[in-house]
């Protein structure tokens, strides 16, 4: 048994692991730029006038950037072309490294890209430079945005014409003197990148080894110390030591923000596990026991049609006709958990508790009677016609100890497999409920931080329903064990 | 499927569609699926402010079938008609569809929350709103026939990428089993090699082409897919070349055993550990345009899993019969085998699978669309409609309406699933 435990959690982990690279893979292909979206997408100085400003934004900008660990490579290793630099992940802004790797599959000759690259960002400073008067005011403004536009586009069309604009507008003008002669370098960098290509060295495949500095074993795992020694500053502890990062809304840990959400999730899940298992176990039985008859062909009925009622119709049901006083009947809270204080008693908290919650776990529990009570019939039928009940019944027990003694346990065991099927199933309901209810939880959670763009919360969110789910699933395959000793685990 | 007169049809089909049909339900359901299909097909012939058929100043025009036209691409609105709001065009003479608002128009004079029983402010009963209005003034009932519509699309569309997807793991893993692929051990290295190149060669490499592509357009992206898709198949199957070659070698030669069942399990495992709302949650995220159609391609690929599931199980046990092991002992290929003989014999149960996946799909799909996930704003939907109610609790209409429809489609298709399953049990052949 114990040895059986031992391998389902060393299933676990690959699981796991999978997952969490699925989840990271899904986290990096987010659209916009994740360093400007944790500074609360302030622009990091596009028309920043001076050279001071713009520095400073520039370096809150790589300082986020490096404490989020955005300047490290990805993964472990990358399978790359052999015309990218080992070094790309330095790049961290996404606008750079879309059109330097666009430049790369053009071109493929790493060495001059980045001189022409450099050679941008050297305009682009020499700029603060350059004293504005009423002679250059114009030129420069069209200067400066044709930088940035340098910086955007690999179009060879696009960046003739943004050189030659640059030319013409810096030509002849005393002040702009320095902008002219390092535009002309530029030209004569772009120039020499198109000549000097080696596309081919794209067809090259390399594969490169980072080792363990990388994002993906820094969100996991953490680099801060594991046994001795206190996180530094600026350290993360990674996700599965319970470090989700931060919040891109409002720069809250996650993990605070989660800690008072996943109490409800998990109240009302299983809460509603609890009361649609108590009460659908008895239903099935008493339909197989009582197979055929009107108060079966019935309750099987109306359990199908219980079956495919949607539960969020049925809630935007209940709170339309019974939580207002529109069509007279007030009976419920409409949503939201009720207002609590330091004064109320124990019992008055968990009154005014239970009383918002009876709508949105009803809403929970119907839809899983519907389905565990059916299961639960057809399993009992399925025991009801083995051997060993012809044979109880032939010993002459009474139909009593037949059913409950005889077949109820046998008859449990699809019942309890179905858990780890439910529980997923469950718990992505219950966000839509949470929605509809108000509820503050899990799911509310991610809803709201799928409208903000929030990442880092809809991913830890996801990783942490597929925990929850694979947990449930462990769980079940335990008490599997439990229920049923006819199964040896210790093969 | 022989059908002589007089005599009963004996065959599997035969006594499947006779078993289905004592079942008055399921029966029922099947017509009521018809019905669905009708409306959905037929949406912009019953709900539309475009006329089915007009005349204006002596030009006749079928604006409806110009619309599908002009959708397409391959036909423009002639000039009188270009951007007019079709309800104030002056007619000659018009037939209307028979309820003549489309779900995206706004009757202004109509708008916040008009119940079907209030007075309308609509020039006669032609032009009532049956089943209300919206706050914007948009007619509920057009947008319950052009909610079919996606209804449908939903299962058609997701069920056929996941049937796909389902079939293609539940046969590898069912027919071969853990024991029953093998391969040269040089085949088995140069595969993953090959795999792995090809994946460089079609996406890694190809990275910016589709991206860019993907910028520019739905249908330019489509073509470069397509392309990288090739690539990958072309590298993986010269690796594939070279094995025969390899296989000469003693060591390359010799035989390893893939365990395609647990590697396909563990596959379903991981997939199903994940609950399906949060994975469409966090992939819609990550898209920066996110759209209906583009929702039901999600749910795709992501409830494959039961389809797989039953074709795999069923596999399992139609492999070990004789005619499989008839067709392995004449030589015939893997592919044929799988293919032929194989997979159509175990179809039928994985028809049971897609009817409740279209089931799943649906419910899945109007939950999404209540939570406006990948929703645009002009989008209607069974499940937007619903979500109208919360914003007004006196809008009862908006409350059931909507909401019954998924409840019929969903069940329609849940018994149909029911049915079926009864109709193809060999302990209840009489």
């Amino acid at each position: 048994m114990f040895k059986y435990i031992a391998k389902r959690i060393a299933y676990f982990i690959p699981t796991l692991l999978i997952i969490s690279l699925i989840t990271f893979g899904l986290s990096k292909i987010t659209p916009g730029d994740p360093v400007k979206l944790a500074l609360g997408n302030r622009d990091s100085g596009g028309d920043a006038g001076q050279a001071l400003e713009k520095m400073a934004s520039e370096k809150a900008y790589y300082e986020k950037a490096e404490n989020l660990g955005f300047n490290l490579p990805t993964f472990y290793l990358a399978l790359t072309s052999s015309a990218e630099p080992d070094t790309m992940h330095k790049f961290v802004k996404k606008t750079d490294k879309e059109t330097l790797g666009s430049f790369i599959s053009q071109y493929g000759n790493w060495k001059e890209i980045a001189a022409y690259h450099k050679q941008i960002k050297d305009i682009e400073f020499s700029l603060f430079e350059v004293v504005v008067d009423n002679t250059i005011f114009e030129n420069m403004k069209e200067i400066k945005q044709k930088v940035q536009l340098l910086y955007m586009t690999s179009d060879d069309m696009d960046i003739s014409n943004h050189i030659k604009s640059l030319l013409k507008n810096t030509e002849g003008h005393p002040r702009l003197n320095t902008v002219y002669l390092k535009t002309q370098k530029l030209e004569a960098a772009y120039n020499e990148m198109k000549e000097k290509k080696t596309p081919s060295k794209n067809y090259i495949p390399s594969l490169k080894w980072y080792g363990s500095e990388n994002q993906y074993h820094r969100w996991l795992l953490g680099n801060a110390p594991w046994f001795f020694g206190e996180a530094q500053p600026g350290q993360s502890k990674g996700f599965i030591r319970g470090d989700f990062g931060q919040s891109y809304l409002d720069s809250r840990p996650i993990a605070s923000k989660l800690k008072d959400a996943i109490p409800w999730t998990l109240l009302m899940n299983v809460l509603s596990l609890v009361i649609f298992y108590a009460i659908s176990i008895p239903i099935g039985v008493f339909s197989a026991t009582n197979k055929g008859s009107k108060a079966d062909r019935i309750s099987t009925f109306v359990l199908f049609l219980m079956y495919s009622l949607p539960n969020f119709w049925i809630a935007t049901l209940l709170v339309t006709f019974i939580t207002t006083d529109e069509y007279g009947l007030n009976l419920f809270p409409t949503y939201g958990l009720g207002e609590v204080d330091d004064d109320m008693s124990f019992l008055e908290i968990m009154g005014t508790r239970a009383y918002h919650l009876v709508l949105p776990v009803f809403c929970l529990v119907y839809g899983g009677i519907a389905y565990v009570s059916r299961q639960m019939r057809t399993g009992m039928l399925n025991t009801l016609g083995q051997d060993y009940i012809r044979t109880a019944r032939a010993k002459g027990n009474d139909e009593k100890t037949v059913v409950w003694k005889h077949a109820f346990r046998n008859s449990l065991i699809p019942i309890i497999t179905m858990f780890a099927g439910i529980f997923p199933a469950l718990i992505g309901g219950s966000f839509v409920i949470e929605y509809i209810f108000s509820i503050p939880g899990m799911g509310k959670l991610a809803l709201e931080a799928l409208t903000a763009r929030d990442f880092p919360m809809i991913f830890t969110v996801m990783m942490l329903g597929a925990v929850l789910t694979l947990v449930g699933n462990l769980v079940a395959d335990i008490m599997y064990s439990v229920v049923d000793p006819r199964i040896s685990f210790d093969k | 499927m022989s059908k002589t007169s007089g005599k009963v049809d004996q065959s599997y089909w035969g006594i499947v569609k006779r078993q289905f049909k004592k079942n008055r339900m399921a029966v029922w359901s099947l017509r009521m699926v018809y019905v669905i299909m009708f409306i959905g097909i037929m949406a912009d012939f019953i709900a539309n402010d475009k006329p089915i058929f007009c005349r204006i100043n002596g030009n006749s025009y079928f604006p409806v079938f110009k619309s599908y036209g002009v959708g397409l691409g391959i036909a423009k609105y002639p000039q009188e008609l270009a951007n007019v709001n079709w309800n104030d065009v002056k007619y000659d003479f018009v037939i209307r569809t028979p309820i003549p608002y489309s779900p995206q128009n706004l009757d202004l004079k109509n708008k916040d929350y008009k119940s079907p029983f209030d007075e309308q402010d609509v020039e006669s009963s032609r032009w009532r709103h049956h089943l209300g209005t919206d706050n914007l003034g948009r007619d509920v009932l057009a947008g319950m026939v052009h909610g079919t519509r996606t209804a449908m699309l939903v299962g058609i569309i997701s069920m056929s990428i996941s049937i796909i997807i389902g079939i293609f793991f539940g046969a590898l893993a069912g027919y071969f089993g853990d024991k029953g692929m093998q391969m040269s051990r040089g085949r088995f290295w140069l595969s993953i090699f090959g795999l792995l190149l090809g994946i460089y060669y079609a996406f890694g490499v190809r990275g910016y082409h589709l991206s860019k592509a993907l910028a520019e357009g739905m249908g330019g992206f489509l073509v470069q897919l397509i392309l990288s898709l090739l690539i990958l198949f072309g590298v993986f199957a010269l690796f594939n070349g070279l094995a025969v070659l390899l296989k000469r070698i003693p060591f390359f030669g010799k035989k390893v055993n893939v365990p395609v069942d647990i590697l396909v399990s563990r596959l379903i495992e991981v997939k199903v550990s994940i609950p399906t709302l949060l994975l469409i949650l966090s992939i819609v995220a990550v898209m920066s345009r996110p759209n209906i159609l583009m929702v039901m391609v999600i749910i795709g690929f992501t409830s494959w899993t039961g389809i797989a599931k039953y074709t795999r199980s069923e596999l399992l046990k139609v492999r070990s019969l004789e005619f499989i092991q008839a067709a392995q002992s004449l030589g015939y290929s893997e592919l044929r085998t799988i293919f032929k003989h194989a997979l159509p014999n175990s179809l039928s149960s994985v028809l049971v699978a897609i009817a409740f996946g279209v089931a799943g799909a649906i419910l899945l799909e109007s939950s999404l669309s209540f939570l406006g996930i990948g929703m645009r704003p002009e989008d209607v939907t069974w499940g937007s409609m619903l979500s109208g109610a919360r914003g007004y609790f006196k809008a009862w209409w908006l409350a059931i309406i909507p909401g019954f429809a998924i409840f019929v489609t969903v069940t329609v298709f849940n018994l149909l699933g029911e049915g079926l399953t009864d109709a193809m049990d060999p302990r209840l052949k009489q």
